[in-house]
């Protein structure tokens, strides 16, 4: 009676195969998680991420075998309500919250999440790029505030306009405020060069507000003329972790990541890409289009994914610049049709 | 008869000359104003505004009437070719239905069909098809139809009146989504009376009527003729049935539905002689309805179950609707007709058997075409099948070779008689099936293809690899050089795409000597990719940038290619992970190029090799034009050109996402794990097992950050301060500007301010207007025009703006809504309208009209032997979560007509989405707190909540429950409907639970309680609960005692005695239970399908088993026996009885005995004398009583007559007093009179003087 299920092999793209699984029903096993690790089976981020699904849904059924390596997951029905999580600080916060924006919109209740952990770290997403990029996508489609999405609308975004102006959001943490200067004389040396418009959001804590590592982080936003954001982030490494970095190559090397970000272009930027393509599939049965600059790696697993959890295949046509045109590169035209998704877990009266 | 007679000749209209009229008319024609026009200004207060609040009423009204006829805009998803509709005649048995049906068919199509067997399509009309199907009286099938039919014909004995059947039909109509119903009336000829005729159907109609809507079609059928209904009337109903419209039902809407006109069981002949009983791949045909349907999903088969699709395809539509023409009727030949369940179209079906009917006797010989040549193709491929494999074998050693062609020869042989035997074409069908997808033994296929040849991975279009497994099959029989009559039979049948690659390796036959050669040939399209794949891997390390390195390149390709097999094999997966480590690149470079050459493996492979690079700068450009230049010869590369030109469509980015076979899954690797099960496919595991447990990050940063300045130049114009749009750049309009504002003329100083253009321009005009005057001119005229056009241009653009800002007085949120849809459909018609079907299909799934053919495994076998195709064959396709069993919460309520309320526990049978299930429910209600208090029975009037087991469906879907589906024994068979509200993973019932306890020891107001727990825990469990006694004294729990274990000490707000009892009261949570049974009465035997029955209710199983409960001995009745009550002599005490009065002293006297002997006196006997003496003296006390009686009355009216003597003297008396008294007061009063005037007098007097 119950719809097969899908077995895959090893840890990777952990979140996205248990997110669609929540999303489509389809139970989920993963197989030989880390098995020929000195260190075999689950981490104990993803363990904190299968217990925060478990906290927003009703019904799962989560089996993982002894050693770890081996996880059965069938999902429940997403329930949302208040929830309070812990979440893990080998990841930070970012890590969860890019699931949970992709789950939110589908839940019997409005999901207000309270997340306690790390905010930066070097290979996720911070909180603030989240807040000034995947709200905006999320609004794109229809959901704001707290609200509980039937079917996502439909979309159609194709035009990527220019960019208009670029903020600059800093934090440092227990360490000298001169540092916050220096980030921002070497991200404006190689930004001036194509916009002089940029503002700069300084957030310097000290004592009892900062947290108890040291560290300083850069996130650039470039917002474009018709509300597209594109963001790219550097933080430092840890203390302890690798060797230090200089704050002037951190803000250079943000400043050219954003412009590499702006070459590859699209509407949507390289980190919300899954997002929206998430959005669009769940959508009504519609064709909706989006505009993406260099499809990640990340994005291109999600779309395979996609395929074995919705049968959903996308159309990708290629659109190149014109000759003299110096708009970045090679900008990819997303298209699909919408699965009709039903929100099945909304109750009516 | 009135149009004969002559008509009667009517006085003609004269035109007054004179007289009032005459003038009146003439003044207004002399002032000229036209009548009526002028009205509101004649008589301005008749039109002027009488009330405000009128007229805002009025408005508003107008307003809510408008407003009313709005429904919510819905984005227009009609199939451009809508799939037939489904008819469905249902009716009591012997009303007439299949003769319906027939007269109908016979009216569409001039054919005659003599067994209604399964649905019957028929083209009705240029833009109509029709599929009609029988609903027997079975409540399966009732249900089932109901849920896919777009158009009832609703049949009625008129004879008779209404059955249950129908209301029962309607009932189920009423919960699955209100599909269109049309009554038909028959038996109208047994009416002897007119009127008793005109009645009925008055009677009948009107409650038609409430049951569907006020004004519902109903249809008489009057009579008769040779057993066939009148040609008029059948018309008429045909008529109304091709034009009529339909309403959108949402489940129908939002699900795709197949209902099958045929099925095919491809299971292995062997398997089913080996093991009768093993377990069917059945594949069904029929048209696709509803909504676009996804391959490999799940459906549910209503009477069988849910399974997975294995695979569907779509094939040629075998009841084409006539192409587009401008004639009226349809010509004969267009009149199609397709039931291949009733023998029409090629196949019979038996009960045991299926034959086919091969010659084109029938009138649609179009359709009988595609079968056979299906059947003929499958044949062929059937055999090639097993050929290849033998073939693969050999191939795979590759010295072997010679093994095998003899075992091929004798496969084809087989080949020769295979078209008759039913086996051969159920393979059939499965080769053909396999030239749309992939199929079971596409793995093994696979595998040899990979064994044999080196740089095959997986193929992309199905075509492509039939095309392959011909080229197997050739290769080993190249030289036996037979069977080109095999070749020729399948080159005429297989659509456009295939013969046009048919083409193409026929050109190539030739050089096809060499084994590999006539693999990586053939492989073309698909080794673009691969290579490609395999390109860029091997350029991995190597900078693909410069020219000067494609030799190179090429070199290491080769060497790629002589590499072991599993370069090729695992490219897909590998190819794949490179191109991610790569950053994705696009490679769109010089595809175009592309040159098919037959001689050298060598050089394609390098061709390949640069249509895959990837690589940022399109430097590859220049390459591939130089390479073009190289490839301008010979045939075979144009008709390859050809096909990559198709596929440029479909740019390589898709390959690297989805791999090479659209079809194929992630799966696929598993199966590729082993080859004959002997050789395992070595695979270079590490890089795989990397990305396995690779860090799961979103981020795309690229390895280390190394900005060209090229790439920052080649951004420059992303940004506001670059250049933009050649219309929008920040130059171009400040030009603009000057432009449009430059020129001006101050009009108070008359002076002429000309712009920078005009100034230039006159200067130009005064210096050049000689001999290049005429060059000038065209110049000018060129740019004249140009500039016209962009000034149009501008002004269009100029001119939209102000409409969106002005112009939406009449555009409401409604209209801006409807557009928008507008627009969305319009989109979604556009968006894949160019594209093959075969890509279409993978990535917007199989449209509606689209007649599809789904392969479904391991279905019972029951469903194959038991086969009816009377009953009809639904396949529903589930949702993305439907598939799945939960909890569901509904709203219930007990049918009006069903004769007994329901019992909590007691299985029910119900209908919900496309299932039939048995399942258990719990009734419950909501309490004013939120509470769900479970209930024993259903309400008898009201609606209750249920909560089943069952499957996942989505809220708002309406459900029906029966008791059972066997028989028609109870009247009304629907028990209950509903509506599903809410999906749980949980269960919040709760019924309640009252513990009791006794007192054993009292002090004031605390006591000790005994009897409600067990163990020192419960008690802890309930402290601080609040406990009650029957009289209402209120507690609460206290503690636990230690020596009678469960025994606690409790407070209450009085002192308890000892004969209460005391009570706590508390919730009970119940658990559902999780029973979910599917009706499977499909796969009962044949005759017996509509006697289905699931589990028992324990009422049903201890009447079939005769068990009788014992009765709880409390509540039987039994005699009641009341003993004499005695009652005590009431004993007053001396003392009282002395003081008490004599009224209330107990008297002495005993009551009256008998009296003794002595004391009774004896009767006294008299003398005769005495006698008479006796009597005389009564005598004479009669006649003196008689005259005293007599005397009294007479002095009774004397006196009476004196009463009345005297009252009246009185009267009299008292008349004259009052005549008297009267006359006396007269007279005073005349007096006073009199001397109040004189006073009077005097004063006035007085005062006058």
């Amino acid at each position: 009676m119950a719809s097969q299920g899908l077995t895959y092999d090893g840890c990777n793209f952990f979140r996205q195969r248990l997110v669609l699984s929540t999303l489509s029903g389809k139970r989920v096993k993963i197989r030989n998680i880390r098995s020929k690790d000195d260190n075999p089976g689950l981490r104990d981020f993803e363990a904190s991420f299968i217990r925060l699904l478990d906290k927003i849904t009703n019904g799962t059924r989560i089996e993982i075998n002894q050693t770890g390596t081996v996880l059965f997951y069938q999902p429940g029905l997403l329930y949302g309500g208040v929830v309070e999580h812990e979440c893990n600080t080998q990841r930070s916060v970012g890590y969860y919250l890019e699931a949970l924006l992709m789950l939110a919109p589908f839940m019997k209740n409005p999901l207000k999440a309270v997340l306690k952990g790390v905010t930066n770290d070097p290979t996720d997403p911070s909180v603030d790029q989240l807040k000034y990029t995947s709200i905006p996508v999320m609004k794109r489609f229809g959901i704001d505030g707290e609200g509980v999405l039937t079917p996502a609308k439909c979309m159609e975004v194709r035009s990527f306009c220019l960019c208009l102006r670029t903020c600059i959001f800093l934090y440092s943490v227990r360490v000298s405020p001169q540092m916050a200067n220096r980030i921002v004389d070497s991200a404006r040396s190689i930004l001036n060069k194509f916009i002089p418009d940029i503002y700069i959001y300084t957030d310097h804590m000290k004592g009892d507000k900062s947290g108890k590592s040291p560290g300083f982080g850069l996130t650039l936003v470039a917002e474009t003329l018709n509300g597209t954001f594109l963001s790219a982030e550097q933080v430092s490494t840890p203390q302890g972790q690798g060797d230090p970095v200089l704050p002037e190559d951190l803000g250079r090397n943000c400043a050219k990541l954003l412009l590499e970000e702006i070459y590859r272009g699209g509407c949507i930027d390289s980190a919300n890409q899954s997002l929206a393509l998430v959005y669009m599939t769940l959508g009504q049965q519609d064709v909706s289009k989006v505009l993406l600059g260099h499809l990640s790696p990340y994005t291109i697993e999600f779309l395979r994914h996609m395929r074995d959890f919705f049968q959903m295949m996308f159309k990708i046509e290629t659109q190149k610049p014109a000759e003299d045109e110096r708009k970045g590169g090679d900008k990819v035209l997303m298209t699909c049709v919408g699965a009709g998704y039903t929100n099945i877990s909304k109750s009516i009266k | 008869m009135e149009g004969k007679e002559p008509k009667k000749e009517q006085k003609r209209h004269q035109q007054k000359h004179s007289g009032p009229k005459a003038e009146r008319k003439k003044s207004r024609k002399q002032l000229g104003t036209p009548a009526g026009d002028d009205e509101r200004k004649r008589n301005p207060k008749a039109f002027a505004v009488q009330s405000a609040v009128r007229m805002a009423k009025t408005f508003h009204r107008a307003q809510d009437l408008k407003a009313k006829k709005h429904h919510i805009p819905l984005v227009d998803r009609t199939p451009l070719e809508p799939p037939p509709i489904v008819v469905v005649v249902v009716g009591p048995p012997k009303v007439g239905k299949s003769t319906l049906i027939r007269c109908l068919i016979k009216n569409f199509t001039r054919q005659k069909l003599a067994d209604i067997c399964g649905p019957v399509t028929i083209v009705s009309g240029k833009k109509r098809r029709l599929t009609f199907i029988e609903c027997s009286n079975d409540i399966n099938t009732m249900i089932d139809l109901a849920k896919v039919a777009d158009l009832v014909l609703m049949l009625i004995d008129a004879s008779f009146g209404f059955e249950m059947e129908t209301f029962e039909f309607l009932n189920i109509c009423q919960v699955h989504g209100f599909p269109r119903i049309m009554g038909v009336l028959t038996h109208l000829d047994s009416f002897r009376n007119n009127k008793a005729l005109r009645k009925t159907k008055k009677r009948l109609k009107h409650r038609f009527w409430t049951e569907v809507y006020q004004g519902a079609k109903l249809f008489y059928l009057s009579g008769m003729v040779y057993g066939e209904y009148q040609t008029q009337e059948v018309k008429n109903l045909g008529r109304f049935i091709s034009v009529m419209k339909f309403r959108p039902l949402v489940w129908q809407q939002s699900h795709p539905y197949v209902v099958a006109d045929r099925m095919e069981d491809l299971t292995d002949p062997e398997m089913v002689r080996v093991d009768p009983k093993c377990d069917r791949t059945v594949s069904l045909y029929g048209y696709l309805r509803g909504t676009y349907l996804k391959n490999k999903g799940q459906v549910h088969i209503p009477g069988v179950g849910d399974f997975a699709v294995a695979d569907i395809s779509f094939l040629p539509d075998p009841c084409a609707l006539p192409e587009a023409q401008k004639k009226r009727a349809l010509n004969e030949k267009e009149r199609l007709l397709y039931a291949p369940m009733a023998g029409v179209g090629g196949v019979v079906y038996d009960k045991d058997a299926v034959y086919i009917d091969l010659p084109g006797g029938h009138v649609n010989q179009e359709q009988v075409r595609p079968t056979t040549e299906l059947v003929q193709s499958l044949i062929s491929t059937h055999t090639t099948l097993d050929a290849k494999m033998a073939a693969s074998k050999v191939s795979l050693f590759t010295g072997a070779a010679a093994l095998t062609p003899g075992e091929v020869e004798e496969e084809e042989n087989d080949r020769v008689w295979d078209p008759e035997t039913q086996r051969e074409r159920r393979k059939a069908v499965f080769t053909e099936e396999e030239d749309d997808d992939d199929s079971e033994g596409r793995s093994e296929e696979e595998g040899d293809e990979e064994g044999e040849s080196e740089e095959e991975g997986e193929e992309d279009e199905e075509g492509n690899k039939r095309e392959e497994e011909e080229e197997t099959v050739l290769k080993n029989k190249a030289k036996d050089k037979t069977e080109p009559k095999e070749k020729q039979g399948i080159k005429t049948i297989p659509p456009a795409k295939r013969q046009k690659m048919e083409e193409r390796k026929l050109g190539k036959e030739p050089v096809v000597e060499v084994p590999a050669f006539a693999d990586s040939e053939d492989e073309l399209e698909m080794s673009e990719e691969e290579e490609g794949g395999k390109g860029e891997q091997e350029s991995e390390g190597e900078e693909s940038d410069s020219e000067g390195e494609e030799d190179e390149e090429d070199s290491a390709v080769e060497k790629g290619d002589l590499k072991p097999i599993d370069s090729g094999h695992c490219s897909e997966e590998e190819d794949a992970s490179d191109s991610i480590e790569d950053d994705c690149e696009t490679n769109v470079s010089g595809k175009e190029g592309k040159k098919s050459n037959a001689t050298s493996k060598m050089e394609e492979e390098d061709e390949e090799m640069e249509g895959g690079e990837l690589c940022y700068e399109s430097a590859g450009n220049i390459l591939s034009i130089q390479r073009s230049l190289r490839w301008k010869e010979g045939l075979q590369q144009k008709a390859s050109e050809a096909f990559l030109r198709q596929q440029r469509s479909a740019p390589n980015l898709r390959k690297l996402v989805y791999g090479t076979v659209a079809e194929d899954d992630g799966d696929g690797g598993e199966d590729e794990e082993e080859l004959g099960g002997l050789f395992r496919v070595s695979r270079p595991e590490k890089g795989k097992k990397h990305r396995a447990d690779g860090v799961d990050c979103s981020r795309f940063d690229p390895d280390a950050i190394n900005i060209v300045f090229q790439m920052l130049d080649s951004i420059r114009d992303c940004f506001v301060t670059g250049k933009w749009e050649d219309d929008q750049d920040a130059a171009t309009l400040l030009k603009e500007d000057e432009e449009l504002y430059g020129e001006f003329e101050d009009l108070e100083t008359g002076e002429v301010h000309k712009g920078k253009a005009a100034k230039q321009k006159d200067q130009a005009k005064e210096e050049s207007d000689d001999d290049e005057e005429e060059e000038e001119e065209k110049l000018m005229n060129v740019d004249d025009e140009t500039q016209k056009n962009k000034r149009l241009e501008k002004k269009r653009r100029l001119k939209e703006r102000f409409d969106t800002e002005y112009d939406d007085g009449d555009a409401t949120y409604f209209d801006d809504l409807k557009e928008e849809m507008q627009k969305q459909a319009e989109l979604n018609r556009a968006e894949f309208e160019d594209v093959d079907d075969e890509t279409r299909v993978q990535y917007e799934g199989f449209r509606p009209g689209m007649y599809v053919r789904v392969e479904i495994p391991s279905l019972p076998c029951e469903f194959v032997t038991n086969f009816d195709p009377h009953y009809p064959i639904i396949l529903g396709a589930l949702g993305a979560s439907e598939g799945n069993v939960g909890y569901l919460q509904m709203r219930l309520k007990k049918h009006r007509w069903h004769s007994r309320i329901l019992k909590t526990r007691d299985p029910l049978i119900l209908s919900l989405g496309w299932r039939r299930f048995q399942t258990i429910p719990l009734y419950h209600i909501e309490d004013h707190n939120g509470r769900h208090r479970l209930l024993k029975y259903t309400p008898q009037h009201m609606h209750c909540g249920a909560t089943i087991w069952g499957p996942i469906t989505p809220q708002g879907t309406g459900f029906l429950a029966v008791q059972s589906v066997a028989g028609t024994k109870t009247s009304f068979r629907i028990a209950a409907t509903g509506v599903v509200l809410d999906l749980d993973k949980s269960v919040t019932i709760v019924k309640k639970l009252k513990l009791i306890g006794y007192p054993y020891k009292i002090y004031k107001n605390t006591s000790f309680i005994k009897g409600m727990f067990n163990t020192v825990l419960e008690v802890a469990k309930f402290e601080g609960g609040s406990i009650r006694t029957v009289s209402g004294v209120r507690g609460q729990i206290k503690k636990a005692l230690s020596t009678p274990a469960g025994a606690y000490r409790a407070t209450f707000e009085d002192r308890l005695l000892m004969s209460d009892i005391v009570f706590l009261r508390s919730w009970y949570p119940v658990s559902v239970p999780q029973l979910y049974n599917p009706v499977t009465s499909l796969l009962m035997p044949a005759g017996q399908k509509d006697s289905w029955s699931g589990m028992r209710t324990v009422g049903q199983l201890k009447h079939d088993l005769g068990v009788r409960n014992k009765p709880n001995t409390d509540s039987l009745y039994k005699p009641v026996v009341r003993a004499q009550r005695h009652f005590n002599k009431l004993h007053i005490p001396r003392e009282l009885q002395k003081a008490l009065p004599f009224k209330s002293k107990p008297k002495q006297d005993q009551p009256k005995g008998k009296m003794p002997k002595d004391l009774q006196r004896p009767a006294v006997i008299r003398e005769p004398h005495e006698r008479k003496v006796a009597a005389l003296l009564n005598a004479l006390s009669a006649v003196h009583n008689y005259k005293s009686k007599k005397a009294h009355t007479a002095q009774h009216a004397k006196h009476k007559d004196f009463l009345r003597q005297r009252s009246k003297a009185e009267e009299d008396k008292l008349k004259r007093q009052k005549e008297a008294k009267k006359k006396l007061y007269r007279m005073m009063g005349q007096k006073e009179k009199k001397s109040q005037r004189s006073s009077l007098k005097g004063e006035s007097t007085e005062w006058d003087a």
